[in-house]
């Protein structure tokens, strides 16, 4: 085994360490040792998606030497690999840009307990990714859990915690009919890892036995995972949640957390249950029509809202819906698609967060509208990657926006023709519905103000650092990146399809 | 040689119509003015005379596109309305030198008034529909300026109307051009019409309907029901030499294109006994009917000879909707007599409005004693209208029924056999009853008044340049009247020719 | 050098608000000097016709972003590279005494750009890109205003063309699913004509025409133009008479002509829907625009209806249609823009509704003589530019036959009627001045950089109207597939 097969298991090892290590520490040590580890798993990540280039398959890697079934196992294909380097990445990008104004939002000297919840976030998400036990699935997503909670709730007044409340209740619950499900399945099972487990469920589903233990399994993983992902009709935690939260924490709750938890499942789908298994249950025809209800009332809600910080977040919900569209397709197009998508939305929403926090901020810390005039102006490398990544989300071309309509769109084509028709037009309100909000808020925010409201306007409390400036254009010039450069992204992630399960 | 001179003929009275306009020594001095214009039109009447003899040339002038040329040809009708047209020009300028001279703007008026006369010319000698459709609006457009030019309220509006009614009877030429062109074997007129009955590119009905409307199109300028409501209207805003030639000239301008449309583009065998003669020769004897009521009714002047022009016009389509050549002959007849009367009562009217101001008919009470000549030239004028021999009205009118009646003996409907001729000669009926009392009223009269007697002493003949006109158009109506075979023969072999 | 055409003028008038020019005519010569070097460079491949394909890059492997000229294309890159020097300059003079010139001008010139990229596009995607792009840019030049107005009427073009291409992008993804490239080819792309995906693929189509349908101004997605019409009049003219509403028509000509075959198309709902769209157009514009009293919106609806001529023209499927198209998309462009440009030197002296019109001729003697010439071209007097047009309009029509054909002439007949009513006569007013006051000579003229595009517009066109044949003999070989 090379040394570079190690470097899954070593990243996942040193976010934790890197968690416990950071309770110890002051603000800025916290903050510069997440930051290396971010910066450190990116580049082991990125060496692993190389080396998955060349390598064929996929190849698993046993954490402990527990034998089966009760062993952690770890899976590296070249899907989780280039999804890893691509959160890596993000997460880094999204802490240098995002923490600039952590002090309006967190206390000092409770500052390194968010940085502790950063890294165990980052290792539960890369369990996620990598992971090939049900076990340790289940471990992380309760740490993930637990770290997004106290993610959100850093920040100390009123409205904050009670969305973070609803959002720890909604979470618990949502863990808890997984872990309903994960027992289940056990029982009729009798295995965790993932390979013994398809294995058998497929014995299961042929002889016809338990066949409605199996249908409910499907459903209570499944619901539990749509659950922590904000899918419709379990979205209505998300606005408040993303709302309330300080914006790095929104980025990277919207971002990549709710990723974790589909990457998840579509791995329950392909590598536990099997394709076949999961089509005759149906279940994929609802995640389709709750995809796409959850595409239009999303952007119809983001039309309604007032506040640029919510109508982000119900932006998300639209989003997870394409996600969802794409994987209630059935098929590898269709996979293939959302997973790109995933990938384009993570790369966006942490720059729509936070440069809508730094414009806010511009703007004397209004969210409303009306105070936004001008913003543009004031902070001009937030306007600038607010339209970018607003580009991205109606579908302009060159953004990877459009590269994941076009994916859905030719995945939605092979389909009968309702579904087909379905798709497309739901994919065409959907981006006008995007252009009425979110390109009438880059109008808004390069409207010249009048000169009275311009005299108006306080410096803000902490205005945007160089570092965090750079930072922001760079992963806003990612999704144009993912725009035009999607190749060899969309390579990796058939091939990786391809030996998934 | 000759074809050249068309341009000439097109140009000349262009070009000083041009210069009468922007060059201030021609246009603002009022003598040297009627000089100028005077000689043009003295030159043009020549240049009308050479072309008339030189016999028929085509000249393309240009190609808006490979099968779109823009051509003309002296043909026999060109000659004959070109020749009618200059004349009728040429009198009611004389008469103009001195009416105009209590106007305003005279300059502008003169401008227009030969720039028209270029297009009419030009339009006569059309050798294709698409060339007489361009010199038709170009006349509509030019021609604006003469009922535009008093600039009171009801002038803008009479032209607005002018414009509006001209322009859709334009378009709806223009539709039947775009279905004509293609769907016949020349695009040059041919005398008897061209039409690809075999090979049509669209329903045979359907070309029918277009037909109607096209016909109805240039119809409009030639006032014929239901597209006659702008003439009572236009012709007596307009100063009276102006309105002379509206009635008298510019309505042929209409004639000619539907004679064009029906002799030589399509060809009476395609229209005779459908739907389309039936109704255009209802629209048309109608018109003649409701014009003489409305001229009857009317007691301003210049109105009742306008819903006169209405009515006389229709005359002339009636020939031509009826496909006979005796009927042809009469029509073309019946263009020159028209022409030549109507000029004559337009002029009649301007002197006396000129001299006294008035414009009711029943102003016009002894003013005859005072002004004998003019009415006296009325008097003959009116009977050639009504038809009375030895004037020409006469002899246009009997050919006309005298074809009515021949024409219609096939015809489906039996009804207009008979009812065709009576309306004609109700009509004339109705014509004496409209014209006759102003020369009545006028010679044998007293006005009621002390003041109006008073005002009636001070009246006098009006100078030479009014009077000579006019003399001269009575003179060429009673002379045509009493010697017409030399016009008889020309019309009858060309309408030989069409039928 | 078509990359250089479509590129440089965007980085140019990117590169704009580095220079904050202080003075106007330093701003005045960068931007003539941007645009008279792009057209330089546009113009003789345009009339030598390279038809040499340049790859900018790859989106995907299907997807390329490329550009060639053929016949057609040539066509469009001419009327743009030769009239966007003259709206320049136009501009230059009428925005003087505006704020923002800088971001005006930079977005002004980066759509010059934008616009040949559309023109000169080799496949669908290319244009789809250019065509999204476009929106975006001359959203800022629709709002320069910055009234609520402004804004208003910038936020509802926006809408409109967002949802316009998403539908359009419906399309795409049509074509690439059932023909596997994007590229343009005359006659259409011939694996659509074969196979028994044809039902599928003029849904595809019909859904493609909406979309692309909302900048050519097809009624019921025409709304936004009329309210358009409060942006600056250089904004207008070129973009709403030439670039932004030709671009509509130029994407439909392409996707009837050159991606979904008229072979496929004629004879179904999928050719007869949009006729009776187009026909309906055309004399539903004409209509709106006799009521309306303003006379940048009475033009916008002008336009509303002479778009439809063009569109009448690519859908009867055949190619004489198409070239009766095509030549109604060149001298619409130059007579619209000629009456635009006159309204806006009205409307700087304060002459916004027709009423006011009145007696204008002593004043602005040049401007009125244009429009009234304007007028009479575009109602179709003959010889003028317009009627050309009209007629190969109506004789490809009638050598179609058939319902719709000859409703389509009828419509075009009826227009010309109203069109004469609502410009013709506001033109004879500017000459009668009976009931207003009487202005000086020359009162209210404009400077000379406004007025010598105006005269040297007339002059084209009426060297046009007298030898067309220049013009006509290439666009009926274009209108064949010739390159």
């Amino acid at each position: 085994m090379s040394l570079v097969q190690n470097f899954p298991f070593f990243s996942i090892f040193l976010c934790i360490f890197g968690g416990v290590v950071t309770s110890v520490l002051n603000k800025k040590a916290a903050r510069r040792v997440t930051l290396c580890i971010s910066a450190i798993v990116f580049l082991m990540s990125a060496t692993v998606w190389h080396y998955t280039l060349s390598a064929t398959g996929s190849y698993s890697f046993m954490m402990g030497h527990f034998p089966a079934p009760f062993g952690n196992e770890i899976r590296i294909g070249r899907l989780e690999a280039v999804m890893a380097t691509l959160f890596s990445f993000i997460m880094f990008m999204t802490l240098l840009s995002g923490l600039f104004n952590l002090d309006n939002h967190a206390q000092p000297q409770k500052q390194n307990l968010f940085f502790v919840m950063v890294d165990l976030s980052l290792a539960a998400l890369l369990v996620m990714l990598y992971t090939n036990d049900l076990f340790t699935a289940y471990v992380f997503i309760e740490i993930m859990t637990i770290a997004s909670c106290a993610l959100i709730m850093v920040r100390q007044n009123g409205h904050t915690l009670v969305s973070a409340t609803r959002y720890m209740i909604m979470n618990l619950l949502a863990s808890g009919i997984t872990l309903l499900g994960i027992s289940m399945l056990y029982g009729i099972t009798g295995h965790l890892l993932m390979p013994q487990l398809k294995q058998a469920v497929s014995v299961i589903h042929q002889r016809g036995l338990y066949s409605v233990p199996l249908t409910v399994v499907v459903l209570l993983l499944t619901v539990g995972l749509s659950i922590k992902s904000a899918l419709f009709p379990f979205h209505s935690w998300a606005p408040d949640a993303y709302g309330n939260a300080p914006p790095v924490s929104a980025a990277i709750l919207s971002g990549l957390v709710s990723k974790g938890y589909i990457f998840l499942l579509i791995k329950i789908f392909y590598r536990v249950i099997g394709m076949d298994v999961v089509r005759s249950q149906h279940i994929l025809e609802v995640l389709f029509v709750f995809g796409i209800a959850g595409m239009l009332i999303g952007s119809v809600s983001a039309v309604r809202q007032r506040d640029i910080r919510r109508m982000v977040a119900y932006s998300s919900v639209a989003q997870i819906g394409y996600v969802f569209m794409g994987i209630g397709m059935g098929t590898a197009a269709g996979t293939a698609a959302a997973l790109f998508h995933m990938v384009a939305h993570a790369a966006a929403k942490p720059v729509l967060f936070i440069s809508s926090a730094a414009l806010t901020d511009a703007s004397g810390d209004h969210k409303r509208f009306h105070f936004l005039h001008g913003a543009g102006y004031r902070c001009k490398a937030a306007g600038v990657s607010f339209s970018i990544t607003a580009m991205s989300m109606v579908g302009i071309p060159l953004t990877a926006g459009f590269i994941s309509k076009v994916r859905l769109s030719l995945a939605g084509m092979v389909l009968p023709d309702a579904y087909r028709f379905a798709v497309l037009f739901t994919l065409a309100i959907s981006t006008l519905l995007n252009a009425v909000y979110f390109l009438h808020t880059v109008v808004s925010v390069y409207r010249k103000a009048s000169p009275e409201a311009q005299q108006a306007v306080p410096c803000p409390l902490h205005p945007m650092t160089l570092q965090s400036k750079v930072s922001l254009v760079i992963l806003a010039l990612l999704t144009l990146i993912l725009g035009v450069l999607s190749g060899p992204v969309m390579q990796s992630i058939f091939a990786g399809l391809r030996s998934f399960s | 040689m000759n074809g050249f001179l068309m341009v000439v003929a097109l140009v000349l009275p262009v070009l000083a119509g041009l210069m009468v306009g922007f060059v201030p020594q021609i246009g603002l001095h009022r003598k040297t003015r009627s000089i100028f214009v005077g000689a043009a039109l003295a030159l043009q009447c020549l240049i009308v005379v050479l072309i008339a003899l030189g016999g028929e040339k085509t000249v393309v002038i240009l190609h808006l596109s490979e099968n779109l040329p823009i051509a003309l040809r002296s043909d026999t009708l060109g000659v004959i309305f070109s020749l009618i047209m200059t004349a009728m020009w040429t009198a009611s300028a004389f008469f103009a030198f001195s009416y105009m001279t209590h106007e305003k703007n005279e300059k502008t008026y003169y401008a227009f008034f030969m720039m028209t006369l270029g297009v009419l010319m030009a339009l006569c000698f059309a050798a294709t529909l698409v060339t007489m459709y361009l010199f038709f609006e170009a006349v509509t457009l030019l021609s604006l300026e003469l009922v535009l030019h008093e600039r009171t309220k009801e002038s803008i509006a009479a032209s607005i109307k002018y414009l509006i009614y001209s322009v859709a009877g334009a378009t709806m030429g223009l539709l039947g051009i775009f279905f004509l062109v293609p769907n016949t074997t020349s695009s040059y007129f041919v005398l008897g019409g061209s039409l690809n009955v075999e090979a049509l590119t669209v329903a045979p009905s359907a070309l029918l309907g277009v037909l109607f409307l096209t016909i109805v199109g240039f119809s409009t300028k030639a006032g014929m029901f239901p597209m006659h409501g702008w003439l009572p209207t236009a012709h007596p805003v307009a100063p009276s030499p102006a309105s002379a030639v509206l009635s008298g000239v510019i309505t042929k301008a209409g004639v000619i294109c539907v004679i064009r449309v029906i002799y030589y583009s399509v060809g009476v065998e395609f229209l005779r006994g459908t739907w389309v003669q039936m109704a255009l020769l209802t629209l048309a004897t109608v018109t003649v009917f409701m014009g003489s009521m409305m001229a009857l009714n009317e007691s301003l002047l210049k109105k009742r000879l306008a819903f006169s022009s209405v009515s006389q016009v229709s005359y002339i389509l009636c020939g031509l909707f009826l496909f006979d050549r005796t009927a042809l002959t009469g029509a073309l007849l019946h263009v020159i007599f028209h022409a030549l009367i109507k000029d004559g009562l337009f002029l009649f009217a301007g002197a006396v409005i000129f001299k006294t101001g008035y414009t009711y008919v029943d102003q016009l009470k002894g003013l005859g004693r005072k002004m004998p000549v003019v009415f006296l030239c009325f008097t003959i004028l009116s009977l050639g209208l009504i038809g009375i021999p030895p004037t020409g009205g006469f002899i246009s009118k009997w050919y006309i029924a005298e074809g009515a009646i021949a024409g219609l003996s096939h015809f489906p409907v039996p009804v207009f056999t008979w009812l065709v001729p009576a309306i004609l000669l109700i009509s004339a009926l109705l014509t004496a009853g409209y014209l006759l009392p102003v020369s009545i009223t006028g010679f044998f009269s007293q006005p009621d008044e002390e003041a109006s007697q008073a005002k009636l002493n001070e009246v006098c003949e009006p100078c030479r340049l009014m009077t000579v006109p006019l003399i001269i158009l009575t003179l060429a109506v009673v002379f045509l009247g009493v010697f017409p075979n030399l016009m008889i023969d020309i019309f009858d072999s060309l309408a030989a020719l069409l039928v | 050098m078509l990359i250089f055409a479509v590129l440089f003028p965007m980085a140019a008038g990117a590169l704009f608000p580095l220079f904050r020019f202080k003075e106007d005519k330093s701003r005045g010569l960068y931007v003539m000097a941007v645009v008279l070097i792009t057209s330089a460079v546009a113009l003789p491949q345009i009339i030598l016709g390279t038809a040499a394909r340049e790859i900018l890059f790859q989106i995907t492997e299907t997807l390329p972003i490329a550009f060639r000229l053929d016949g057609v294309g040539r066509i469009f890159a001419g009327i743009v590279a030769v009239l966007w020097p003259l709206s320049s300059l136009y501009a230059l003079e009428y925005m003087q005494h505006e704020k923002n010139l800088d971001a005006f001008f930079s977005f002004y010139t980066i759509c010059f750009g934008v616009t040949l990229g559309i023109a000169c596009a080799s496949n669908l995607m290319t244009l789809y890109l250019f065509y999204e792009l476009m929106t975006l840019i001359t959203l800022p030049l629709v709002m320069h205003g910055g009234s609520q107005r402004s804004v208003r009427a910038g936020l509802k073009y926006l809408y409109y063309s967002i949802g316009g291409a998403a539908l359009a992008f419906i399309g795409l993804v049509y074509v690439i699913y059932y023909g596997g490239t994007t590229e343009f080819a005359y006659g259409g792309v011939s694996v659509f004509t074969a196979g028994q995906t044809e039902h599928n693929m003029r849904i595809g189509y019909l859904i493609c025409f909406f979309g692309f349908g909302v900048k050519a101004a097809v009624f019921p997605l025409h709304d936004w133009l009329p309210d358009a019409s409060v942006a600056p009049t250089p904004v207008t003219a070129l973009l709403h008479a030439v670039a932004v509403v030709k671009s509509g028509v130029f994407a439909i000509i392409r996707i009837t002509w050159f991606t979904f075959a008229p072979a496929l198309l004629a004879g179904t709902f999928a050719q007869y829907i949009p006729l009776a769209l187009c026909v309906f157009t055309i004399v539903y514009g004409c209509t709106m625009a006799l009521k309306e009293q303003n006379l940048k919106r009475r033009l916008a609806y002008s336009t509303v209806s002479n778009l439809s001529y063009i569109l009448f023209g690519a859908l009867l499927m055949t190619s004489q249609g198409l070239r009766g198209g095509l030549m109604h998309m060149v001298y619409h462009a130059v007579m619209k823009i000629t009456l635009f440009l006159c309204a806006g030197v009205y409307l700087q002296k304060g002459v916004e509704y027709v009423q006011d019109m009145r007696g204008l001729h002593r004043a602005m003697p040049v401007a009125t003589a244009v429009f009234a010439l304007g007028s009479l071209a575009m109602t179709g007097i003959p010889p003028l530019l317009g009627f050309g047009s009209k007629w190969a309009l109506a004789e490809a029509a009638v050598f179609e036959g058939g319902l719709l054909p000859v409703a389509g002439i009828v419509a075009l007949v009826i227009s010309a009627t109203l069109t004469a009513f609502y410009l013709i006569i506001p033109s004879v007013s500017t000459y009668v001045s009976r009931g207003v006051k009487a202005y000086a000579p020359g009162e209210l003229s404009s400077g000379w950089k406004a007025l010598s595009p105006l005269l040297i517009i007339s002059l084209v066109m009426m060297f046009f109207s007298f030898w067309p044949m220049l013009l006509t003999d290439f666009i009926t070989y274009a209108a064949a597939g010739g390159l």
